[in-house]
């Protein structure tokens, strides 16, 4: 069988269709499936990868209508990146849920994990898709089914925290209907190279209309302040896995979305510059809320926006070594939010509040899940031996190039924020005196393998950074170098490679 | 007959222009605004659908061209390429239905969730999360 990029929509679409005639089977089908598919997008994602890192573009030409005329998804040295890297979060986030006891007692909830594969599946399209209307449906399936998945619980404040949600991205959503409407009046083409093409023929004025419409659209799932007021609820409000999902797959998606449109579609000046502005003021303002909470999935979320802030400094310092850093970023927030999460929901489990204080000592009774918990925490803040050490540094380092000296103080001064608000909840689980009496939850042996396949790739990526730096490289010099996008888009003929 | 209401029609093309452009305009104003004014939550989701259909109209608006045609190559129709009206902000406008579609019966299914859990279909009453 040929793998191409189009199996990343078919094959889940397929599944999904499909799971709920054969849940008639087989009542643990749907729950098996999704993990199944999940697995087949990491093979694909594999061997793109290889591929796509030897010859710098794989294009798809869907129906035999080739480019500009019809539909096609192309892979980037990039987008392979994180479509990569989504595949096996998603994967590992189906092999920690999937055994989840809320979800199999209840019948009715038995959608979970159909409704979290199609997350997973509109995230993929988002980055891989070369058509911008194409770019909206996707976006539209993420949102969709990321609303479904805030409000999945009765119990909980869900369906307050969907409906917020919900708002904020039907409007985001109309923004970026607008802002295609008006491109599409100006150059006449979806197609994203061609647009890329044509664009210097748009008078500045509307250029940055076009440009604000869409900052608007995807700085919400990018989790820009100041549209991320939906995301401390969803994050707090969702079951377990799917805030895991949020700040390793939506959130990149989002910001994938934002560097593909103000990289390759524009180059209006200060685009850059206002990168940089949002994400200091993301940063800033989103780390000192979360110094702030008491419930630790709420702080988990800010800081996850704080990191998105830092990602978008990165970018917007332009130079080859920060866009790389910035993918370094992308990455290593990916696997240590990713690990903070799935420990924080465990050790959160049956606390009804899910405040800090309810972890007091609780590292004597889950010792495992709390180092785990104290590795991410470490790793996040930026300590040596860590992953998360090395994408700061070449942040820093990058700023450093440019001489942005205010940059480097700011950054640095939030990470001492972060260190005192993760050491917090650090010193509670290990030196506080246990004063709760919760039953705590033991985790199945699916969840403790797919939390240590994590904590291992935080110690892999720290001790041989060079496993993925040369990679990133690559990416990054590909990514900023529009003109061979569009001529490979423009140019490349029918046959399906 | 026919000729005498082309005529017409061309005569007062600009206007109906404007009106469509103006409609549009007006309906995503007036959806903006219950988005952000309206206290029930049946009211904001409506106000969302408006301001959804204001873009739509925008969207078939910009593709219509004066006394044009189907963009359709039929017999009788060999040459008149130029004057389709343009068929890909129709086709964008079909998708945009149904994902809005989508869209309105999450909302919806949301609204009767919040009712019953809260008792109340007011906004400013439902406030256990805070922003």
């Amino acid at each position: 069988m040929v793998i191409s990029p189009i199996h990343y929509i078919f094959v889940p679409l397929v599944a999904a269709f499909a799971i709920p005639l054969l849940s008639k089977l087989n009542k643990e089908l749907p729950r098996i499936i999704p993990g199944i598919v999940l697995f087949y997008n990491i093979i694909i994602s594999f061997v793109l990868m290889q591929e796509v890192n030897e010859v710098g573009y794989i294009s798809e030409v869907i129906a035999g209508w080739r480019a500009p005329i019809g539909i096609n998804l192309i892979i980037t040295p990039f987008s392979g990146f994180l479509v990569s890297l989504i595949s096996v979060l998603g994967f590992l986030i189906w092999l920690y849920g999937f055994r989840f006891k809320k979800v199999i007692d209840d019948g009715e909830l038995r959608s979970y994990n159909i409704l979290q594969m199609m997350m997973i599946t509109g995230a993929i399209g988002i980055i891989i898709t070369g058509d911008i209307f194409n770019l909206f449906v996707f976006l539209e399936i993420v949102a969709i089914t990321a609303v479904s998945l805030t409000s999945f619980y009765r119990g909980r404040d869900g369906a307050e925290a969907g409906f917020k949600y919900l708002l904020i991205g039907g409007f985001a959503s109309a923004m970026i209907l607008l802002a295609i409407l008006i491109l599409y009046t100006q150059v006449g083409t979806l197609n994203m190279a061609e647009i890329a093409e044509r664009m210097h023929t748009v008078p500045t004025e509307i250029k940055s209309t076009i440009l604000i419409l869409f900052i608007v659209g995807f700085g919400i799932e990018a989790e820009l302040f100041p549209l991320n007021g939906w995301a401390p609820d969803a994050y707090s409000q969702a079951p377990g896995p799917t805030s895991t999902a949020f700040a390793g797959i939506v959130v990149k998606a989002g910001v994938y979305g934002l560097i593909r449109i103000i990289f390759t579609l524009f180059d209006i000046e200060g685009a850059y510059d206002f990168l940089i502005i949002a994400g200091l003021i993301t940063m800033i303002i989103a780390e000192a809320a979360a110094l702030k909470q008491t419930n630790l999935k709420r702080m988990l979320a800010y800081s996850s926006i704080g990191q998105m802030g830092l990602a978008l400094i990165a970018f917007g310092i332009g130079t080859k070594e920060a866009v790389f850093a910035a993918m370094f970023l992308l990455l290593n927030h990916a696997i240590i939010k990713s690990l903070l999460f799935m420990t924080g929901s465990i050790l959160m489990y049956n606390s009804k509040e899910k405040t800090i204080s309810s972890l007091h000592g609780i590292a004597k009774r889950l010792p495992f899940i709390s180092i785990l918990f104290a590795i991410g925490a470490f790793a996040i803040v930026g300590l040596p031996p860590f992953s998360g050490f090395w994408s700061k540094l070449y942040i820093l380092s990058a700023a450093a190039d440019k001489e942005m000296i205010f940059l480097i103080v700011t950054i640095l001064a939030v990470s001492v924020i972060e260190i005192i608000y993760y050491f917090r909840v650090v010193s509670k689980l290990y030196f506080a005196e246990g004063t709760t009496n919760v039953e705590v939850y033991k985790p199945k042996i699916n969840a403790k393998i797919s939390m240590l396949i994590l904590g291992i790739a935080i110690f892999v990526i720290g001790f041989y950074p060079d496993l993925v730096t040369g990679y990133l490289h690559n990416a990054a010099d590909i990514l900023l170098d529009k003109a061979s996008y569009i001529q490979y888009v423009l140019n490349t003929d029918s046959t399906i490679q | 007959m026919q000729e005498q209401f082309n005529e017409i029609f061309i005569k007062y093309h600009e206007i109906i222009t404007i009106g469509v452009y103006g409609t549009a305009i007006a309906l995503m104003l007036i959806g903006l605004y219950a988005i952000l004014m309206k206290k029930n939550l049946v009211k904001i989701v409506i106000g969302l659908t408006i301001l959804d259909a204001g873009i739509h109209l925008l969207f078939v608006g910009i593709g219509y061209i004066q006394n044009g045609t189907a963009p359709i190559f039929s017999p009788g129709y060999e040459n008149s390429a130029d004057r389709m009206v343009d068929p890909v902000p129709q086709a964008l406008v079909l998708t945009a239905i149904i994902i809005g579609f989508a869209v309105t019966a999450v909302a919806l299914s949301l609204v009767i969730r919040l009712y019953k859990h809260h008792n109340t279909a007011k906004i400013d009453q439902i406030k256990h999360l805070k922003w």
